[in-house]
């Protein structure tokens, strides 16, 4: 078992990193969040199997529809700042600023 | 001599004459009423009445007799029975005299109208259904009378129904006192659950009886006796013809309201809450009518705030705790109001219609019986000595300044009594002396007998009236005999200073001042301003409300603030707030951010 907490923990780790440090694109950032999401559900999914106790079985399914919206959220936010700046390059986001 | 059996035979018969000019056509189909014939049915009862009421006098008899019972429910009984006691048997020969003359005076006064014969006969039947109302014993007659007297004056004050504001008075008066009507109710349903009677004299005197029902003839009172929250509805009413205003609005049917207190008087002698409340009421509609009197133009409206005045100084007397005073008070007030309203309505006629006082003067000479009639009315009135004002008002005062009571309702009926004495005397001289402001031709005649019969009649019972009544009927409570010689005279000093203040203010007419607005003017001539508030204030205020709960209240808070555009508005007003703040520096800031995960992550291994 500690292989798989290492796996994921790892992913996560990766995942927020390239979340912080990503360069050129906005979505590029998006996707880092929903690969954050994507390790998080599996060690949720982890955790009935290894405690088992079978009524938090239902937590995954919780979180996974928060991160539908939340993703939803972001690329409603990604498209309107494109829509106003062009593209959702991130150095011209403010570029016309004083 | 047996006393009881005359003393009903002759209300019986009283009774029996007064209703012939409606039994009558039911009889023989020959028989024709006309005004005049109404009017001698109307003495002869006068007549026939004077034999109870110096019965009852001679051998101090009261008597209750009982007809007939209405076997309603098992329990309930309703009996159909009248009470002849000293109330009852005093007011019948004086509503019959007035009535008398009133009807005397509409056959001239009314001669040029199509349908006169009508008009006598519903004079005829208010007066049958106050009369009802005096006599009955119990509640239910009582309440037959009432309701009796209350259609009467709304078919009496719209006679003149093609126009717009007599219609618009009639409904007034019976929409105020269909509010009293639900305090009577209220009083009635209470006595049929407690006491399981509707009789008078069987409820008991030496209990308290509880608030509830007290505020309920208070309220009845109220209405009926146009008292201060309740009273629009009697200027209003001089809309009707002049005979009208003399009957109603004047002597008999304002008056059932305070008879009503003095008939359930010993329910209300126990409970100090309610006999304040009357003092307070009293006093505060006797100052309000008298303060509007003051500016008023039109002659009929002077004479009919100087009833409600009267009629809030019967209820301080009630207040008071002394009902044979206030039952005093509304007989002589009877005589001189009636012979108001009968000289006024003689001037109106002899100027073609003229009621404004401003454009009448100098008509003592030209109409001598009516003037002087007036000047005798309004000396009873203000309560000069000895005349018939005097035995009442004198002593109402007398009993007010020697009682333990509170001071501002003592403040406002001394104030109000000076009052009435400048109105009066504003009243007169406007309209009897100096140069005449009146058109150049007018029927200005007042030779006919018709006219000057019925006032010199009713003037005659002014002077002597109350020598009469206080003479022949001995006091139930013992007066105040005994007080400092300027509370004796409080009521004489007190009107010699409104007549004053009068004869000062008419010098001023006489330098051609030009007459400027200020806030106590307005006050005064408006009415207090109350007719506008609550007339359309109250009704414009509630049928908003009512539209907007109805149909604004679910669409707007639903729709607008709380749902979708109201979640709206508020992320705008947000973001508008905090746009300033944002520098849009991304990478900068999720750089920082995985900067401190990283810095915290480190410190907390140890």
């Amino acid at each position: 078992m500690t292989f798989l907490h290492l796996s994921f923990y790892s992913a996560f780790t990766l995942s927020s990193l390239g979340l912080a440090f990503h360069r050129m694109h906005l979505i590029s950032a998006l996707l880092c969040l929903e690969s954050m999401m994507l390790s998080m559900y599996i060690a949720l999914s982890m955790w009935p199997i290894q405690t088992q106790m079978t009524s938090s079985t239902l937590m995954p399914i919780l979180m996974l529809a928060f991160s539908a919206c939340e993703a939803g959220a972001g690329l409603a936010i990604l498209v309107a700042s494109t829509r106003t700046h062009g593209s959702d390059q991130l150095h011209n986001l403010n570029l016309l600023q004083c | 001599m047996d006393f009881p059996l005359i003393l009903n035979i002759s209300m019986f018969l009283t009774l029996l004459i007064l209703s012939s000019p409606i039994l009558l056509p039911l009889l023989s189909k020959n028989y024709q009423n006309s005004p005049t014939t109404i009017m001698r049915t109307v003495k002869t009862s006068f007549m026939a009445s004077l034999i109870p009421m110096i019965l009852s006098i001679y051998s101090n008899m009261e008597n209750t007799t009982f007809y007939w019972e209405w076997k309603f429910i098992t329990n309930f009984k309703i009996p159909f029975s009248l009470k002849m006691d000293q109330y009852s048997l005093m007011f019948f020969p004086i509503a019959l005299f007035v009535t008398w003359s009133i009807l005397q005076f509409a056959v001239w006064y009314m001669a040029s109208e199509p349908y006169t014969t009508k008009f006598s006969l519903f004079l005829l039947i208010f007066l049958i259904a106050m009369l009802i109302l005096i006599i009955a014993n119990n509640m239910f007659l009582l309440f037959i009378g009432w309701e009796g007297v209350g259609i009467m004056s709304f078919l009496l004050i719209g006679w003149w129904h093609g126009r717009a504001e007599a219609n618009t008075a009639a409904l007034q008066a019976v929409l105020y006192n269909r509010i009293g009507d639900i305090g009577l109710i209220l009083c009635m349903a209470w006595l049929a659950s407690s006491m399981n009677t509707w009789e008078i004299q069987q409820h008991s005197s030496t209990n308290q009886t509880p608030l509830l029902p007290l505020m309920g003839l208070i309220l009845a009172a109220t209405g009926k006796s146009a008292q201060f929250g309740l009273h629009p509805w009697l200027p209003a009413a001089m809309e009707g013809p002049t005979p009208v205003s003399a009957l109603l609005h004047s002597s008999t049917m304002v008056v059932a309201g305070i008879f009503l207190l003095i008939r359930t008087h010993h329910m209300l002698c126990n409970n100090q809450i309610a006999l304040t409340t009357c003092l307070c009421m009293g006093a505060l509609s006797t100052l309000f009518a008298a303060t509007c009197a003051l500016t008023q133009n039109d002659i009929k409206k002077i004479i009919a705030f100087s009833t409600s005045s009267q009629l809030g100084l019967m209820m301080v007397t009630i207040g008071l705790n002394l009902p044979q005073l206030a039952f005093l008070h509304i007989s002589t007030h009877a005589f001189f109001k009636a012979m108001l309203f009968l000289c006024s309505g003689s001037i109106i006629h002899s100027l073609n219609g003229e009621q404004d006082l401003r454009k009448m003067g100098g008509l003592q000479k030209l109409l001598p019986t009516t003037t002087s009639c007036l000047t005798i009315g309004n000396l009873a009135l203000m309560g000069t000595p000895f005349l018939a004002g005097f035995y009442s008002k004198d002593l109402i005062i007398e009993n007010l300044n020697m009682s333990y009571l509170n001071t501002w309702a003592l403040l406002l009926t001394l104030i109000a009594t000076s009052f009435t004495a400048t109105y009066s005397l504003r009243m007169a001289l406007l309209v009897q002396t100096n140069y005449t402001r009146i058109p150049s031709i007018t029927p200005i005649n007042e030779n006919n007998p018709a006219i000057t019969n019925p006032i010199t009649r009713l003037a005659l019972g002014s002077i002597m009236a109350g020598l009469l009544i206080t003479s022949y009927i001995p006091p139930t409570k013992t007066p105040p005999m005994t007080m400092p010689l300027a509370t004796k005279t409080t009521a004489i000093i007190i009107t010699t200073l409104g007549i004053i203040l009068a004869l000062e203010l008419s010098k001023l007419t006489h330098t051609l001042t030009t007459p400027k607005q200020n806030v106590a003017l307005n006050f005064s001539n408006t009415l207090g301003y109350f007719n506008p508030l609550m007339h359309r204030l109250s009704s414009t205020k509630l049928l908003n409300n009512g539209q907007n709960i109805a149909s604004h209240l679910i669409d707007l808070s639903w729709y607008k603030k709380m749902g979708p555009e109201g979640l709206a508005t508020l992320q705008l007003k947000a973001s508008k707030i905090s746009t300033t703040l944002h520098t849009g520096l991304i990478k900068t800031y999720l750089g920082s951010f995985a900067l401190s995960i990283l810095t915290i992550i480190l410190f907390t291994q140890n």
